[in-house]
């Protein structure tokens, strides 16, 4: 007669962190599912690519249109001058900012939940950057002279004015875009070399062969490797903060109402990394679904950076409060007439009154535990925040610019289709790239999810909040 | 796996499940006086260093000239152009304006020392070289998936140190022979 013994299990922590690894995968699976992507197309990605490949040609329309007839087919006037090119430009820039932000400041500060995300986030960055360094280059009128942006011995006899933040900005975004594909390309190189070595067919192994440069894993290269590694995360750290800080110079160093105020660059870099990280959520949720690695993006993940959203979202806010109180504390008539008058009933009152609701009341409800793990509110949540965020420049950029010192040169602004199918066209293309990476490059670092687990099981409860946490001991008493 | 007296160097790979027996199996092999060894391993792990007896790495040294020369060009480029070679009056501020360039100078150490970086690190790896005397073994393709390779370079007979490295617990020993 057997006597069945049962054991109380330990009361759950509420504090206790969510897992960031479920269940206790060896190497071998977590490489084939991680993979797995790669070695065949999910179900949906074909659609998914047709529909983004579609809406890219809006770009090439809008483009095309643009290059045969010049600026005035947008809805650029004087004294909007600068429309929606500068406020796609800083709205892409800015969803840039998070990915490194992932890669590069949250491995400084050994953050491990940013192991099975960076490379995702990374990925962000580099096409948004792309898509941001379109709006400048076709708003110059005559791209084709987009050289003359560089410094380079011309016959003209002329260099660049390197007072000016415009000039700045090309130094900034060019070094980013740089920066971000080596630190990408530099953690991408032992996943290729695995997809080397694991690929069906000869082609397959050939080209990720090429692209993995003949990486072998060795012992003498992750000694370099390593330190390199984190050598480019502590430059990009500081990069990524200098990024959005010259991209604010280009409005704080004038004069204009609105933009002459120095909370600029804390406030901009704060409102990118708040929408770079909706547009992580935005992105890492239904791509967790496609791709099935929810067993690495867990709600842990999706929960930290709701709380990151939270933060930001306060941040953000500070700066609005800021931007308002020294407006009224410096008894400048225009500063004051542009914040409390035009911005706030103005004709573009609602765009302003949109931005308020989406950043500085919603990130609020992130307070709760309920909605930082709900998928669905998450998901819209970000959504909002990017619509929010784009609102925000809007604000700053044309709020500003229709109505400055003289009356007589108000004018109003409104997009032409021109504008629009250029804006959807970027988030097309932009959505393009993304699916052709989660077809063809390990959305997930495979070797750091690899590392971290092999830490996770050295170290066991020693990690503390940085266990694998307890479904994992779950499982094991189940087993 | 023998083979008899090798012209070329030859590489003896033995292939264990964890870093733990491997580094033992390195320290096994130095004892015996075998100096060229290294080990492919999926991911970074620690202890590898002081196991196969490699020295600290020079990246840092890297970035910091690339860095610093990023910084130095940046300046000069500035100072040259706009004070020197065409001089530029904006509202009469100083035409070597250093604070004025501080941000170029900043993105170009950035720059420079995130390609010397990236550059130094290919280089010091030994990259891009697609074919690797390594690569003849079918199993070492598990190299990046999840087993930890040894591979030890010898001008001499393989013969012992395979003997060596089954005796330590190695699943797989293979020889090959090719260029280092």
């Amino acid at each position: 007669m057997s006597v069945e013994i049962r054991t109380a299990r330990p009361a759950h922590d509420p504090l206790e962190p969510g897992p960031l690894i479920l269940g206790k995968p060896t190497d071998q699976e977590l490489n084939d599912e991680l993979l797995s992507h790669v070695y065949a197309p999910r179900r949906g990605w074909i659609l998914l690519f047709l529909v983004a490949a579609g809406g890219t040609s809006l770009l090439g329309l809008g483009v095309t249109v643009t290059f045969a007839r010049g600026i005035g087919a947008w809805g650029n006037n004087v004294p909007v001058a600068w429309a929606f090119d500068i406020i796609n430009f800083v709205w892409w820039i800015g969803i840039g900012h998070a990915g490194t932000l992932i890669s590069a400041i949250l491995l400084l500060f050994q953050q491990k939940w940013r192991t099975s995300i960076n490379r995702f986030a990374e990925a962000m960055t580099l096409f948004a950057v792309m898509q941001a360094g379109i709006f400048p280059l076709i708003h110059l009128g005559r791209p084709w002279f987009a050289y003359w942006l560089f410094p380079y011995p011309s016959t003209l006899g002329v260099w660049p004015n390197f007072k000016s933040p415009l000039i700045w900005d090309v130094f900034a975004v060019s070094t980013y875009l740089t920066v971000s594909f080596l630190f990408w390309y530099l953690g991408l190189l032992p996943d290729l070399a695995a997809l080397r070595d694991t690929s069906q067919g000869v082609w397959r192994r050939r080209v990720y062969g090429v692209f993995a440069l003949g990486w072998r894993g060795s012992a003498r290269a992750w000694r370099h490797y390593r330190i390199g590694y984190l050598l480019l995360a502590g430059l990009a750290t500081p990069l990524v903060l200098s990024v959005h800080t010259i991209v604010s110079f280009d409005f704080a160093v004038s004069q204009v109402p609105g933009w002459h105020t120095t909370i600029f660059p804390p406030y901009f870099v704060a409102g990118a990394v708040f929408s770079g990280f909706a547009m992580v959520l935005t992105l890492i949720i239904p791509a967790r679904r496609l791709l099935r690695i929810e067993r690495v993006v867990t709600l842990r993940h999706l929960e930290n950076m709701a709380k990151v959203l939270l933060v930001t979202g306060l941040m953000v806010s500070y700066g609005y409060v800021m931007e308002h109180f020294i407006a009224w504390y410096s008894g400048n008539p225009y500063e004051f007439a542009v914040f409390f008058k035009t911005r706030w009933q103005g004709p573009y009152a609602p765009v302003f009154w949109l931005m308020m609701s989406c950043n500085v009341l919603l990130p609020n409800i992130f307070w709760f535990k309920k909605a930082r793990t709900s998928l669905v509110v998450l998901w819209i949540a970000s959504l909002l925040i990017n619509v929010g965020m784009w609102s925000e420049r809007f604000v700053i950029i044309v709020t500003s610019l229709h109505r400055d010192f003289l009356p007589s040169s108000w004018a109003m602004y409104a997009p032409t289709w021109v504008d629009w199918s250029i804006l959807f066209g970027t988030l097309s293309f932009f959505s393009l790239l993304f699916l052709l990476f989660l077809r063809y490059v390990p959305a997930v670092a495979v070797t750091e999810v690899k590392e971290l687990r092999h830490e996770l099981a050295a170290h066991g409860a020693a990690a503390g909040h940085d266990a694998v946490g307890v479904p994992l001991a779950e499982e094991e008493s189940n087993a | 796996m023998s083979h008899a007296a090798a012209t070329s160097r030859s590489f003896v790979l033995a292939e264990f499940d964890g870093p733990e027996p491997l580094f033992a199996a390195a320290r096994g092999v130095r004892a015996a006086g075998h100096t060229r060894l290294d080990a492919h391993m999926p991911y970074p792990v620690h202890g590898a260093d002081e196991a196969l007896g490699l020295g600290h790495s020079r990246v840092p040294l890297i970035a910091l000239v690339g860095g610093l020369g990023g910084v130095a060009t940046a300046y000069l480029m500035a100072w040259w152009m706009n004070a020197v070679d065409y001089r530029i009056n904006v509202a009469g501020r100083p035409f070597n304006a250093l604070p004025a360039f501080v941000p170029i100078m900043f993105e170009l150490g950035v720059l420079f020392a995130s390609l010397a970086i990236f550059l130094g690190c290919i280089l010091l790896f030994g990259l891009p070289r697609l074919h690797h005397p390594v690569f003849e073994v079918e199993a070492f393709r598990s190299a990046s998936v999840d087993k930890f390779w040894l591979s030890v370079e010898t001008a001499g007979e393989p013969g012992p140190i395979a003997q060596q490295l089954r005796e330590a617990g190695a699943n797989v020993v293979e020889v090959v022979e090719g260029e280092p």
